[in-house]
């Protein structure tokens, strides 16, 4: 138990990196990882599959988010729908040009910020990503080449930005 | 082994490490004579660095003891102990709107269990005890907070008046619940005293619930259901705003 725990606190500062990527928030990125790290203690984690605990907890919060994103889609619906306000359209703010390679990260939609983070920073396997993901490994391929490119697009606004331009 | 010329996907994978000694160094010479090749590697090799390096910082943050294994398992024992159904997750979501359009800002995980209107008493701590969860709606003039109400539950019950126990409505709050969409309307005496009004459907399993009260740690909730939706009061045990309130509701 006790080794098992020591091995749960080196990658507890990794998951709460994840859980912030995905929410964008310190507060409720813990409340996910609290819920993960509670999954993977209670019976659930009898099902712990072989291999690397990382990754098998990366799975288990990235499952957990995707259930309460949607729960919270159903809310925003709601919500647009009674005040008849719609922020899923781009706004002026949205498109204002990403000064950072950060800014352009958060900018990302959520499952190519998971992608990267996963590839690019953890170095996760491909094939550890697409068991997380519950993917075929040619999707994951696929999926990063997008998000590379999508990345890309975004820092690259940056220097070749008009309005920068102005400002030499 | 991957075949000359390497394709996208070997270029990623050559990127990410991923491949095999013999096939990264034929990658390696390859780039050599490929320099438009090599420029996107490169791209993408010095998008991988700033991104580890902007989020390297994360993982310097100040450990949160709650977070810790051992106390995890020393709550989910608890918990257990105490029956509390741990398959149902009630998730206080989200506002909306801001640079990445809504975002999951507040977002809660508490248990649910089989007592009636856990939900509505949850809520209530959120809300009007943390103050974790902030109003999506306060009340200017006399008589909005009904409206606002109407704009969501059209055939709820009316609000409950309170004024004969100094109560008046201050506050509405949107919450989703395992049984759909829910609201709770904040009531505060001119000491500040809070109680709470909540309203949402009865749930997949319509389980309408026969006129009830329990308390639960320092909270009471009154529960009762009408109009095909189930509804709770949530008041402080034993203060006096409780008592008033409840002679004057005529429970």
């Amino acid at each position: 138990m006790s080794e098992f725990d020591e091995q749960l606190r080196e990658i507890i500062p990794r998951l709460r990196r994840f859980a912030v990527s995905l929410t964008r928030n310190s507060s409720s990125a813990d409340d996910l990882v609290q819920a993960s790290l509670e999954r993977a203690l209670s019976g659930w984690g009898a099902k712990r599959a072989e291999g690397d605990v990382r990754a098998w907890l990366f799975a288990i919060l990235y499952r957990q988010f995707l259930d309460a994103h949607r729960r919270s889609r159903r809310y925003a619906r709601m919500l647009e729908f009674f005040t008849g306000r719609d922020d899923a359209e781009p706004s002026t703010e949205r498109t204002v040009i990403a000064q950072s390679t950060l800014q352009a990260f958060d900018r990302l939609p959520t499952e190519q910020r998971a992608l990267l983070l996963m590839v690019s920073v953890e170095g996760l396997s491909y094939k550890e990503i697409a068991d997380i993901l519950d993917v075929p490994t040619g999707t994951v391929m696929s999926r990063l080449s997008r998000a590379r490119q999508a990345l890309r697009q975004l820092s690259d606004g940056e220097i070749s930005s008009p309005s920068l331009r102005i400002l030499k | 082994m991957i075949s000359m010329p390497p394709s996208e996907r070997d270029l990623h994978a050559y990127v990410d490490h991923q491949l095999n000694e013999a096939d990264r160094r034929l990658v390696d010479t390859w780039l050599t004579t490929h320099p438009e090749a090599a420029a996107q590697v490169r791209a993408w090799q010095h998008d991988a660095q700033l991104l580890r390096a902007a989020l390297g910082g994360a993982l310097q943050q100040p450990a949160n003891p709650e977070l810790d294994p051992a106390l995890i398992r020393q709550r989910l024992k608890r918990q257990s102990r105490r029956h509390l159904a741990s398959a149902a997750v009630l998730l206080i979501a989200v506002g909306i709107g801001g640079f990445s359009g809504w975002q999951a800002r507040e977002m809660t995980l508490v248990r649910s269990s089989m007592l009636p209107m856990t939900d509505a008493l949850q809520a209530y701590r959120l809300i009007a005890q943390q103050g974790i969860l902030p109003a999506d709606y306060k009340v200017d003039t006399d008589g909005d907070m009904q409206r606002w109400l109407d704009r969501y539950f059209t055939q709820a019950s009316r609000l409950p008046d309170l004024k004969s126990a100094g109560f008046e409505p201050v506050s509405g709050r949107l919450l989703s619940t395992d049984e759909g969409p829910a609201a709770m309307v904040m009531y505060e005496d001119r000491s500040g005293h809070k109680v709470s009004f909540y309203v949402r459907p009865p749930g997949p399993k319509n389980t309408f619930l026969p006129r009830g009260s329990r308390s639960d740690g320092d909270l009471q909730a009154d529960y009762w259901s009408g109009d095909g939706y189930n509804y709770a009061m949530v008041s402080p045990t034993d203060s006096p705003a409780a008592k008033q309130l409840k002679q004057s509701m005529q429970f």
